[in-house]
């Protein structure tokens, strides 16, 4: 008879996550018994100092690293734990907790009103009915969004922090889940946003079918799911089981390559970001893109290392695919968040670029990468929310004409983040595009030099749709003066001020984290 | 032929009854009933199977979860519950769904019946191999090992997943309640009719 082995916690290593389920948790309690008029700003405060204090937890867990929640199996001496707290782990939780912060507060801009001024009162009701109007005008809110987005941000910390293809997966599932229900919460374009929920929640729910067929194949390759088994059973296993490995890998990679939106599985990603609330397209732009690059990286170096032939072509084609596609429909692109949304997807293969460097270089660029695009991305998303006319918000390009003369510390800015997106030198962008290019080139040899290749042409091309929006604004006239930009209030005002300041930091001065990326790019398996 | 065999044969024909009622009734609400059944006296087959956990755990998902949501959604999006001609399947739909089905079943029995059909367990010796499976094992007190001890963080995390898909479905199906916001959702419901 086998005794029972109590799984060993380190409650010191975790701490960051159950503070963050934790403040969701009490977020439920407040939703439940806190009235109508302070529920908003108890909601946004309670959710801005829970993710500060996890981000203080994060400090005191790098003390703490190591295997965690499970125990060594004595009998076969298997490592069964299901979180593994290491360098890359902790970064992105790090990371993911400052950029949701920036998130949060974007989210809770109210300009003026009792609740979010982005989403709607009432989630169910036909666009335009009175019902709508109705609850507008009881002052009804929809502040469940903040528990809903520390659930999210509380999936997307274990993203990268897993051990186990289970483990991958129900993270996958709590992150993606909020994020399906903050789509549709739009207040203005009812129907788009509605639309977008219903899209991505459907081709979400495809995509993690997907992961879990992968997961069961590897499961039936390996006859276990830990990342370390994998591996193992990788190098020692037959090569006459190929046909598990490689589809089981295949469809793994699925899963996450819809996260990040590569092509070809990026359909949902422009219908999603251009239906979804802005703060919310720049919350998922930001976060989504990190903690599944996060769990790329681990799956890729812990997991699958051992089988990196089998797969690596495939990455370095849908890499290939994923920049051309993105920048080149970038260009036809005449919506604002859909054209950010473009970027995103080229963003994304720049990305998986440095993920087939396999080394500690290209681990350290990829997490480098992800919170320079992730500052520049939410404040990029925070102006073109406040962006307005006639109340509803101004996407379309042609509104954007003339917006440097009108409102040139706006326009400036934009075009700031703009520049970081293209990857001019003195933003972030340029030193994160150095940082990866330089690692595929440096051991990705020659293909890696040609991906790099494909990649400057293709960051070209984005420049040229970048630069074509800062000709916009500054050298073509307005067509009417009713484009306005609304003056947000502090909260707004400071996480653009901050997703602006990192993205000229990182561009003047990036040796500190590129230092502690380097630092965090050590995998504990 | 054991009192185990007949006890299988009826409750067997019990969940196959009310299964095919299930789908071939034409108010939602039964069908949403005789799910109830057929899903319940499955529940009895694994019972009888001497698979215990797996019973209790299909009456607590299925009979106790997945159909209380059927009925549950139905409740919040304030679905026609009666028979009606304008939400009915179309006959060639159904045609094709049976046809899928029986394909679907031929299929699995094909593959399944010759691969394990000639492997006999016995259930009698189910309790004493339970005492000493490994932890790996089906039995019950293996799964209670694997799911406290190497599963617990999964385990956890899926009543946070539970939870936001509460919060979710309140989020999205939430309409306006109060006396003011119910009479003007009556007069707009009028003045359509009307």
């Amino acid at each position: 008879m086998t005794t029972f082995q109590v799984a060993n916690i380190d409650y010191i290593a975790i701490l960051p996550l159950l503070i963050v389920f934790g403040t969701a948790v009490i977020g439920v309690l407040v939703e439940a018994f806190v009235g109508r008029e302070r529920r908003h700003t108890i909601q946004a405060t309670l959710a801005v100092a829970g993710l500060l204090a996890a981000f203080v937890a994060v400090i005191v867990a790098t003390g703490h690293m190591g295997l965690t929640l499970g125990h060594v199996d004595t009998a076969t001496d298997r490592h069964l734990f299901a979180l593994s707290i290491d360098g890359p782990a902790l970064f992105m939780q790090g990371a993911l907790l400052l950029l949701s912060v920036l998130g949060v507060l974007t989210m809770a801009e109210r300009l003026g009103g009792t609740g979010s001024d982005t989403f709607t009162p009432s989630g169910a009701s036909t666009p335009g009915s009175q019902i709508e109007a109705v609850s507008a005008r009881a002052g009804l809110i929809t502040s469940e969004v903040f528990p809903l987005a520390m659930i999210s941000v509380g999936g997307m910390m274990l993203f990268p922090t897993v051990n186990d293809l289970i483990g991958m997966f129900v993270a996958l599932e709590v992150l993606s889940l909020p994020l399906y229900v903050l789509t549709g919460l739009a207040r203005r374009r009812r129907l788009l946003s509605q639309e977008a929920s219903l899209k991505y929640f459907l081709l979400g729910a495809f995509s993690s079918a997907f992961f879990l067929f992968g997961t069961a194949l590897l499961y039936g390759y390996a006859g276990s799911v830990y990342f370390r088994d994998l591996s193992q059973a990788v190098s020692a296993g037959p090569i006459s089981m190929n046909g598990l490995l490689v589809p089981g890998a295949f469809l793994v990679f699925v899963g996450l390559f819809f996260k990040i939106g590569a092509v070809p599985f990026h359909a949902w990603t422009p219908d999603a970001y251009q239906g979804a609330p802005t703060p919310v397209t720049g919350f998922m732009a930001a976060c989504t893109k990190a903690a599944a690059f996060g769990a790329i990286l681990r799956l890729a170096y812990t997991g699958l290392d051992t089988a990196r032939w089998e797969w690596t072509n495939g990455l370095i084609v849908v890499a290939i695919l994923t920049m051309v596609v993105g920048s080149v429909l970038a260009v036809t692109q005449t919506d604002m968040k859909r054209l950010l949304a473009y970027s995103a997807i080229s963003h994304a293969g720049f990305i998986l670029v440095g993920v087939i460097a396999f080394d500690q270089k290209g681990i350290s660029s990829v997490l480098f990468y992800t919170v320079a695009y992730g500052f520049s991305t939410i404040a990029a998303f925070a102006i073109v929310g406040l962006v307005r006319q006639g109340g509803s918000e101004a996407t379309h390009l042609s509104q954007w004409a003339g917006l440097g003369r009108n409102h040139p510390l706006v326009a400036g800015t934009f075009a700031f983040l703009l520049l970081a997106f293209a990857g001019i030198p003195l933003t972030s962008g340029f030193v994160a595009k150095y940082v990866v290019f330089s690692a595929a080139i440096g051991t990705g040899g020659a293909t890696g030099t040609g991906l790099v290749i494909i990649g400057i042409v293709c960051s070209a091309i984005t420049v040229f749709v970048y630069l074509r929006i800062i000709v916009l604004m500054y050298f073509s006239d307005a067509p009417d003066d009713t484009v306005a930009f609304v003056t947000p209030s502090a909260v707004t005002t400071f996480s653009i001020a901050i997703g602006t300041m990192v993205t000229l930091a990182l561009g003047v001065l990036p040796a500190a984290l590129l230092d502690l990326a380097d630092r965090s790019s050590v995998f504990i398996r | 032929m054991t009192t185990r065999d007949i006890v299988f044969v009826v409750v067997g024909a019990i969940t196959g009854l009310s299964a095919l009622l299930a789908v071939t009734t034409r108010h939602v609400v039964h069908a949403a009933l005789w799910l109830l059944v057929a899903l319940g006296s499955l529940a009895g087959c694994y019972i009888v199977l001497g698979q215990e956990l797996v019973g209790l755990v299909q009456l607590l998902v299925y009979v106790g979860a997945i159909v209380v949501l059927v009925l549950f959604a139905l409740m919040l999006t304030r679905a026609p519950i009666g028979p009606k001609d304008e939400i009915d399947t179309p006959r060639w739909q159904r045609a094709a769904a049976v046809a899928l089905g029986a394909g679907l079943t031929a299929l699995i029995a094909t593959l399944v019946i010759p691969v394990l059909g000639s492997q006999l367990v016995d259930l009698d010796g189910g309790a004493a191999a339970a005492g000493q499976g490994s932890s790996a094992g089906a039995t019950t007190p293996g799964i209670a090992r694997a799911i406290f001890g190497t599963w617990v963080w999964p385990f956890e995390l899926l009543s946070v997943l539970l939870l936001v898909a509460l919060i979710g479905a309140f989020a999205v199906s939430r309409l306006v309640l109060g006396s003011r916001a119910t009479r003007v959702t009556r007069a707009t419901g009028a003045g359509d009719s009307g």
